[in-house]
């Protein structure tokens, strides 16, 4: 009788599975099989499947993995992942400020204009060359309307001792806060220090810092916080939750964000991702975005409802007025602005 | 004749899974804490002690060290206070309960930290359920303020570290024959008297596991800080994680991570050297 040994076990399994793999397809790990999305949860993701995926990828035989995540982890991972030749997303999506910090670090492909050919279609003071803009907005004045009597015009409203105690910001946009205080304080966007003693300021005036975008949401709905600066479409968003809210164009002008999407130099699946940007800037697409999100479009053949685009567009008056962000002043000051932020305002 | 392989052959597949996944990253990391900061190019190349010099010498740093330290000691403390008790008739118990019991001890490990400080968050909110219940019974017109508070944060680390204590502390106090008590109660000690001469001392070495345990997880202590403190509050992991994520400075989270690693240490050697010394006196 032949006695099964644990070597001999062994042994057998590892010739069963050196014929199965000689014999079997290879998993489908190959350009076309799968494209890896490294995106942020929620409504976002949720929008980017019923939109993107299903009605214009799927179709392509091209199966969609999505690696979710806020842009903080997203952005180590891609730092982390740089020496690597195999990386983990195809696509990674960030906001405008993230993508030129870590394109900086040399990090993405440029974009093939021949193979993502909607590019033809943005619009060009969103384009750039190593990221598609997916879909943009702009950095208002959140109020309630029952609280505040007289729409905040400016950015220095938020200085009122009217509103001492009630004014509240999500810690995520400090970015966005100390610009406001710099235009207010006689900085610009290529210099928020004046910001810094009109953010002590507007500490002694007692304004509170929230962990988060949801944590700021509950504030305003408990009317604990009536200003706030924020993205008009996720103004709209909160609008549509029930929350109490209108918003002002501030008379310094809006601060444009764009959401980008772009293609790391490792990534595994080049065509699959060159689709996925490609099935982004679809018109069908970003209307979707800008109905549920209120995103408005990046791309010039998608238009809106008039209605829809009274309340998240912006006149092309405000649109002139636009303040861009200085990527470049951004990225080499965002650490020391984020430890003072850290120590002096929040601390 | 089957051979007996040595002990350093056993020790041997461990200890090359310990280095490969643990020891060769941190000296990865030890060396980037030695690099210096670019914000265009991450970092650069160097053997410099700048960021531990400036960790050390900056007083935002003292007081983030020193906040994490007081909220260690006194989760440490307090979890060590209410988890004997427990841990003392979870040992003592005998039959079916015992293993029911020790099931629900570990029960809330099987719910991760996240879950449940968001728990405390629906508790504790100016809109959770004790604020709401305060002002529905009329005590307070303006909600309490308890949501990013210290006592929130010490609330939260506590019931995350009790179940690592109890069980520590019911697995030594389990070991000490119960005669030895019973004896001591016979010559006419009280149940105090039986439990500070008898039962405490011989149960040191739990006291000091279970600590050293509690006190570890309590200093590198994460999620709950960030979700309960709020972002005013600043413990020394969160502190980590920004220079790492947020800042994009590696070399100075390198070597904020490297302090905290070393205090952690030292504290837990001394102060288990010092248990095991009054131990054996």
């Amino acid at each position: 009788m032949t006695t099964l040994t644990r070597r001999g076990a062994l042994g057998g399994t590892a010739a069963a599975l050196a014929a199965l793999s000689a014999g079997a397809p290879r998993p489908t790990f190959a350009a076309g099989g799968q494209c890896t999305v490294g995106t942020w949860g929620g409504d976002y993701q949720d929008l980017l499947i019923a939109n993107i995926d299903t009605p214009l990828i799927k179709p392509q035989g091209i199966e969609v993995l999505y690696d979710v995540a806020v842009a903080p982890p997203r952005k180590t991972k891609l730092i982390a992942e740089r020496a690597s030749r195999r990386g983990s997303m195809d696509v990674a999506c960030l906001s405008d400020v993230d993508m030129f910090e870590m394109a900086q670090l040399n990090l993405f492909e440029t974009i093939d204009a021949t193979r993502v050919p909607n590019t033809a279609n943005v619009v060009p003071a969103l384009a750039k060359p190593y990221a598609i803009p997916h879909i943009y907005s702009g950095q208002v004045i959140l109020y309630n309307p029952d609280k505040v009597s007289a729409p905040p015009k400016s950015y220095a409203d938020l200085w009122d001792p009217r509103y001492r105690n009630r004014v509240g910001f999500a810690d995520g946009l400090y970015l966005q806060v100390f610009s406001s205080a710099a235009l207010v304080g006689g900085g610009s966007m290529s210099n928020f220090e004046p910001g810094k003693a009109k953010l002590k300021e507007l500490r002694e005036l007692g304004a509170r810092v929230y962990p988060s975008n949801e944590a700021l949401a509950v504030a305003l709905k408990g009317e604990e916080v009536w200003l706030t600066i924020m993205w008009l479409a996720r103004g709209f968003m909160w609008k549509k939750g029930g929350i109490n809210i209108t918003h002002a164009v501030p008379v310094e002008g809006a601060q444009p964000i764009v959401f980008d999407m772009a293609v790391p130099k490792n990534a595994r699946n080049k065509d699959a991702a060159y689709a996925w940007l490609n099935a982004s800037l679809d018109p069908k697409a970003q209307v979707a975005f800008a109905d549920k999100m209120g995103y408005v479009n990046t791309v010039t053949n998608a238009t809106l409802p008039p209605e829809l685009q009274a309340q998240i567009g912006f006149t092309p008056e405000q649109q002139a007025n636009f303040r861009k962000p200085d990527y470049e002043y951004i990225a080499k000051n965002n650490s020391q602005l984020l430890d003072w932020w850290n120590r002096e305002f929040k601390g | 004749m089957e051979r007996t392989p040595s002990l350093a052959a056993l020790v041997l597949p461990a200890t090359l899974l310990v280095c490969a996944v643990m020891v060769a990253p941190m000296l990865l990391l030890f060396r980037y804490s030695l690099n210096l900061y670019s914000p265009t190019e991450l970092m650069i190349e160097a053997i410099s002690p700048a960021n531990y010099l400036r960790a050390l010498t900056d007083s935002y740093y003292h007081e983030i060290m020193l906040t994490t330290l007081r909220v260690a000691m006194l989760c440490t403390l307090i979890s060590l206070i209410c988890a004997f008790p427990p841990a003392y008739v979870l040992a003592r118990m005998q039959g079916g309960w015992k293993s029911w019991l020790t099931i629900l001890t570990l029960f809330p490990l099987l719910v991760g930290n996240v879950v449940r400080a968001a728990g405390w968050m629906a508790l504790l909110g100016n809109t959770g359920l004790v604020n709401t219940a305060l002002r529905g019974a009329g005590v307070t017109e303006e909600p309490v303020r308890l949501l990013y508070t210290e006592g929130a944060v010490v609330a939260g680390i506590v019931a995350v570290v009790m179940p690592y204590m109890i069980l520590t502390l019911a697995s030594v106090i389990e070991s000490i024959p119960r005669n030895v008590e019973e004896a001591a109660a016979n010559l006419g000690a009280r149940p105090w008297r039986v439990f500070r001469h008898v039962v405490l001392p011989l149960a040191l070495p739990g006291v000091a596991a279970g600590s050293a345990l509690v006190f570890i997880l309590c200093m590198n202590a994460y999620a709950t800080p960030v979700l309960l403190g709020g972002p005013q509050f600043k413990m020394m992991a969160p502190a980590v994680y920004d220079q790492f994520v947020r800042s994009t400075n590696w070399p100075f989270g390198a070597a904020l991570a490297f302090i905290l690693l070393a205090v952690t240490l030292t504290l837990t050697l001394v102060g288990s050297a010092t248990l095991q010394r009054r131990y054996r006196r």
